[in-house]
């Protein structure tokens, strides 16, 4: 029920942020409308940095601990991540049309580092169906998923390593980014936004990481129920053909 | 219904734990390059007028990216699609036409970035013009080596 009503002010703070961020503050004089677009675009970057930080380090503690529910986390982490970074490509793509003059360019650093790490979370998410062993699954998904890692500082960093189009971050100097005449209600849209959907990502996390370990104790139980019946047809002298060894039953 | 698990591998655990090592080494190795040598300006997005005309006869005719501010005052805009502005770098100033037109974004004094190559008339024709929409946009200063690239 707790989870439910987190999920509730979530979306209810996006509505709000988002008719704020509609309605209430002013376009930019340079951009216009398509400003507005910043609010989201900047939120979704930035959970998707936070997610696939938080995917390094489940799978940093699980190799640590060699406990699965940090597993689960790592997974929730990717997945939640892969969403937001989609959206933040997308959205992205529709500021720069109408701003830039041109949905993609590939010769930028921002934009291809960035779609590099979409395909680095996309490959973690098939990986993890590379195997049916939990913990062997979990430790190649934490070894890959910390590797990955590596592009999230290359990501953030490239508009000041590198000249390309996209602008420096909004969040080292936030003012940069702001209409002179009207930077409090900008900044007011942006933290809004960032809170809500903040919100919205704790609630995702929360509910994917309940749903992997309901997953996984499905996927258990079945296993332990193999094994039960394995150990049975042991026990039993006359069996069809094609069932286990008992030498063969994992532990 | 089997549940037979594949044997084990013997494990080379060690050697595998070294040879993870090893890539992860590599891996920041390659980024420490990127970051803080020079190797940056091979592939930079953008050459600076005055990176272009440093390069002499050979900047003619190249495809090229140039980028900097839209000078104050010089954007001619004729009929239709035929524009005429000054890219500069506040020390070297480029003269572009395109027959392209710009996003309305495109204004004085804020940045862009364009394509296509140096005339031998002195004219950069652009097939594309993009604009860079950062408000305190500032164009690297014309020394060969821009400011951001640590040495």
């Amino acid at each position: 029920m707790k989870t439910r009503a987190l999920g509730m002010v979530g979306l209810l703070a996006v509505v709000i942020a988002a008719i704020f961020g509609l309605f209430v503050v002013p376009p930019d004089a340079n951009q216009g409308d398509a400003q507005r677009i910043m609010y989201v675009h900047v939120a979704s970057a930035w959970l998707a940095y936070l997610s696939f930080g938080v995917t390094a380090l489940g799978g940093l503690l699980f190799l640590w601990k060699r406990d699965l529910r940090f597993d689960a986390v790592a997974l929730a982490g990717a997945e939640v991540g892969v969403m937001f970074t989609a959206f933040a490509i997308w959205g992205g793509m529709m500021w720069g049309k109408p701003v830039w003059g041109t949905f993609w360019q590939w010769e930028d650093p921002r934009l291809t580092t960035t779609a590099l790490l979409l395909a680095l979370y996309v490959g973690y998410l098939l990986l993890r169906h590379l195997t049916d062993d939990p913990m062997r699954r979990a430790t190649r998904a934490a070894i890959v998923g910390l590797v990955a890692a590596v592009d999230i500082p290359i990501v953030h960093f490239s508009v000041v390593w590198w000249r390309g189009l996209h602008q420096t971050a909004t969040f080292g100097d936030p003012a940069k980014l702001l209409h002179p005449s009207a930077p409090l209600l900008f900044v007011v849209a942006l933290m809004g936004m960032l809170t809500a959907f903040t919100i919205v990502w704790a609630y995702l996390m929360i509910r994917r990481y309940q749903l992997a370990r309901t997953a996984w104790q499905i996927e258990e139980h079945g296993r332990l129920g193999r094994i039960s019946a394995a150990r049975q047809a042991a026990v039993r002298p006359v069996r069809p053909v094609a069932e286990p060894h008992p030498e063969e039953v994992g532990s | 219904m089997t549940i037979a698990r594949p044997a084990e591998p013997p494990l080379p655990q060690r050697r595998r734990r070294w040879g993870l090592i090893a890539a992860v080494a590599v891996v920041l190795a390659v980024i420490g390059y990127f970051a803080f040598s020079s190797i940056g300006d091979a592939l930079v997005y953008y050459l600076t007028p005055t990176e272009l005309m440093a390069r002499g006869d050979a900047a003619y005719g190249q495809s090229v990216r140039l980028g900097g501010l839209v000078k104050a005052g010089s954007i001619e805009q004729g009929a239709s699609a035929d524009l005429t502005f000054v890219l500069t770098d506040q020390t070297t100033d480029v003269t572009v036409h395109s027959d392209t037109l710009p996003p309305s974004s495109f204004r004085e004094n804020s940045g862009a970035v364009v394509e296509g190559t140096l005339q031998s008339n002195g004219t950069f024709q652009a097939s594309q013009v993009l604009v860079k929409h950062d408000e305190n946009y500032v164009a690297p200063s014309g020394s060969a080596v821009p400011s951001h690239v640590t040495p």
